[in-house]
Order: structure tokens, then sequence, then C-alpha cells
């Protein structure tokens, strides 16, 4: 019992810290202070559909992978797979099929392509409020309209993205392995900003683990699946300029007291 | 207790009606925008255009709004300043925005 006792006593980190003599600094952020420099990389950065036609050269998506996997995750499990595609062609296949599905999807879900009162337009739409409780997020009005605008080619998948990284996910990993991949793409995102490139999440990549033949190219293989792409390259324009975004509610507990901020 | 009420939760907006599934505006301000087409190029709902005379166009909402998301790249690429979505989107029933303040741009605290 005496070693029990032992072990579960608690040190007290700071003061170790001045036991030592090892004293880390504490940065001190005086009010209203500036945007520092990831602030910035992360209020500037904007997803990004238009792009030069110039490939970014290996090294930089090499950077861009190495940061990507010091990402913090789950029991540090990493979770994830990538998978770079640079070749026109293949980005091109890889379109070609989710085009395809989109065009089905949109055929049989989106009761906005026909006319109201028509008969397709009363069924279609009745199957979609049936199916909308069980999958209330993929059957949200803003994807079916983003489905049917690559349906009918007014709207692209990889957005013509000289490189593209697919992002697979280990589905034996611990936890929920898919926030782990959002936290991943996050760094790459973040670093693609930071060095003066666009980015796009893609999760309409999702439709590629349907192909049999996409899957075997690209090598995606049980127990790895595609969990999100991300389009890199030089963005067309300087889509830096800050912009306006909602505001969320903040519940805020101090001193014994409740407040709502925003 | 449920921010949702029963009514609201079997309630799915149609997708096709602008008063379940509403788009707000986007303002431009013709006096600042000198026409460059760069807001109508990065747009991911193409709800914009160009309009007017050679040489003196202006970006416009197209006839719909539908798919606009608020997301504001139009405001990021602008130089000029001229464009901006000034309310987020937001849906009847089911998908009901909730806890949103103000649209603001970035403060700084």
């Amino acid at each position: 019992m005496a070693d029990a006792s032992v072990a579960f006593h608690v040190e007290d980190p700071e003061e170790i810290e001045q036991e030592t003599g090892r004293r880390s600094k504490v940065t001190e952020v005086p009010e209203g202070a500036e945007w520092n420099l990831v602030e910035q990389v992360m209020l500037q950065r904007r997803s990004i559909r238009k792009y030069k036609r110039r490939q970014v050269p290996a090294h930089v998506i090499r950077r861009l992978l190495e940061v990507a996997r010091y990402a913090p995750s789950q029991g540090n499990c990493q979770p994830w797979k990538f998978v770079v595609v640079r070749d026109v062609d293949m980005i091109q296949a890889m379109e070609d099929f989710c085009i395809g599905r989109c065009k089905k999807l949109s055929r049989s879900l989106d009761y906005a392509n026909y006319p109201k009162g028509s008969f397709r337009h009363f069924f279609t739409r009745a199957k979609v409020k049936l199916f909308n409780r069980l999958q209330p997020n993929m059957l949200h009005p803003v994807p079916m309209t983003a489905i049917t605008s690559i349906a009918q080619g007014r709207f692209s998948v990889f957005h013509r993205a000289p490189t593209l990284i697919l992002l697979l996910v280990d589905r034996r990993g611990i936890g929920t392995p898919e926030i782990d991949i959002g936290i991943c793409g996050t760094n790459i995102v973040l670093a693609a900003q930071s060095l003066g490139l666009g980015t796009c999440w893609i999760g309409f990549a999702k439709f590629l683990n349907q192909g049999r033949e996409c899957c075997a190219r690209l090598g995606v293989e049980e127990p790895y699946e595609i969990s999100e792409a991300i389009t890199v390259g030089y963005p067309v324009g300087d889509p830096t300029h800050l912009v306006a975004r909602d505001t969320h509610e903040i519940v805020w507990f101090e001193g014994g007291k409740k407040e709502v901020l925003y | 207790m449920a921010l949702l009420s029963k009514a609201e939760r079997r309630h799915f907006p149609d997708w096709d009606d602008p008063a379940q599934c509403i788009f707000y505006r986007v303002e431009i301000d013709p006096e600042k925008c000198d026409g460059c087409k760069l807001c109508t190029l990065v747009c991911p709902a193409n709800v914009l255009e160009l309009c007017g005379e050679k040489g003196h166009e202006k970006a416009r909402v197209k006839g719909t709004i539908r798919g606009c998301a608020s997301c504001n790249n139009c405001q990021a690429i602008c130089e000029t300043g001229a464009i901006a979505a000034v309310r987020p989107y937001n849906f009847v029933g089911f998908y009901r925005q909730l806890g949103r303040g103000e649209f603001s741009m970035p403060r700084k605290f």
C-alpha cells in the first residue's frame, strides 16, 4: 500500500520548474495586438478553385507533407496515408469518374431538376424526404446544389489544380480517425497558404472509393479509404483580402457566472 | 430541451424553394467596381456576372443567388473593396442556423 501512495503522489509541475531553475518564459499578448504571421495565414486562407497552370515544385509538396506528419492525432495513431497525383491525365480520369457519380446522384436525388408539379419532382422529392433523416449531412441543400452544378458542367470537382493530395484514412485508427485526417489536412492547407499556395478541400473525392478501377490505379486498398482530397496550386489573382464571416455563440463560465458572448 | 422544435426537426427544407433555403445578398458598389472580372471567376456558386457596355463593365448578381454560401471569395479577391456578401445563408426547419451572431470582419481582442 505504501508503494501505491507513492505512485499517486502528484507533483506540482510549477514547483519542479522552480526547483530546477529551468523556467519557461510566458508570452504576454497585449490587448488589441496586430495579427501575428500564423494568425494572418489563418485569416487570409480561402478555398481556392482557380489555379494558374504552372506546376508546384515537388520539393514544396514534400514540405507540405512533412508538416502534415506532425499533426496531432488520437493516441498518436497517425491514421493517414498520402497519395499525390500530378499527372493531368490521371486527375482528368478521376474528375470524369466523379462527374459520372454526380450525374447519377443528381438524376436520382435532385428534384430541382424537374418541373414543380411533375411526377418526377413529386417522386424524387418524396424519396429525398424519406432518406433525409437517415442521411442529413449528405442530403443537405448545399452539396446537392454542387452535385447538380458538376453534373451540368457548371462546376468542377478538382478545379484543374496541378497537384492533388489524397488523404487516405486507416479505418482501424483510434477513436475518430476522420477527425485526425481533418487536423492533418489543416496543417497542409495552412502551410501551403504560408508558402503562397492556394488549396481547396475536396470532399467529393470520397466518390473515388466507389470506383474499382480508380482505387486499383491509386493503390487504395483496405483498410485504407479516401477520406478527403486537397487541391494545391498557385491561385489566380490575389485572394488574400480579409473577409466577413459569421460569429458564433460562445458560452463562457468564469467566477461562478455564465456569460454568452459572440 | 432541444433548440429545434419537433416540427422543425421533421421539416427538411425544399432546396428549390428560396423561401426555405435562404441565400442572402451580395452587395456590389458600382462606384468602386472596375469590372476586372475576378469575382465572377472565383465564385464557387457561379452567381456573378459582368454587365454593362464594353470598357465600363460592372459585376452584378445573376438572376438567382441559389447556392451562394456567403463564402466571400469575391470579397477576398476584390482589389477595390467593391463586393461582399453581407449575411450568412440560412434554412427553414431542420437546417436552421443556430447560435450565430453578427456577420463580422476579423476582430482584434
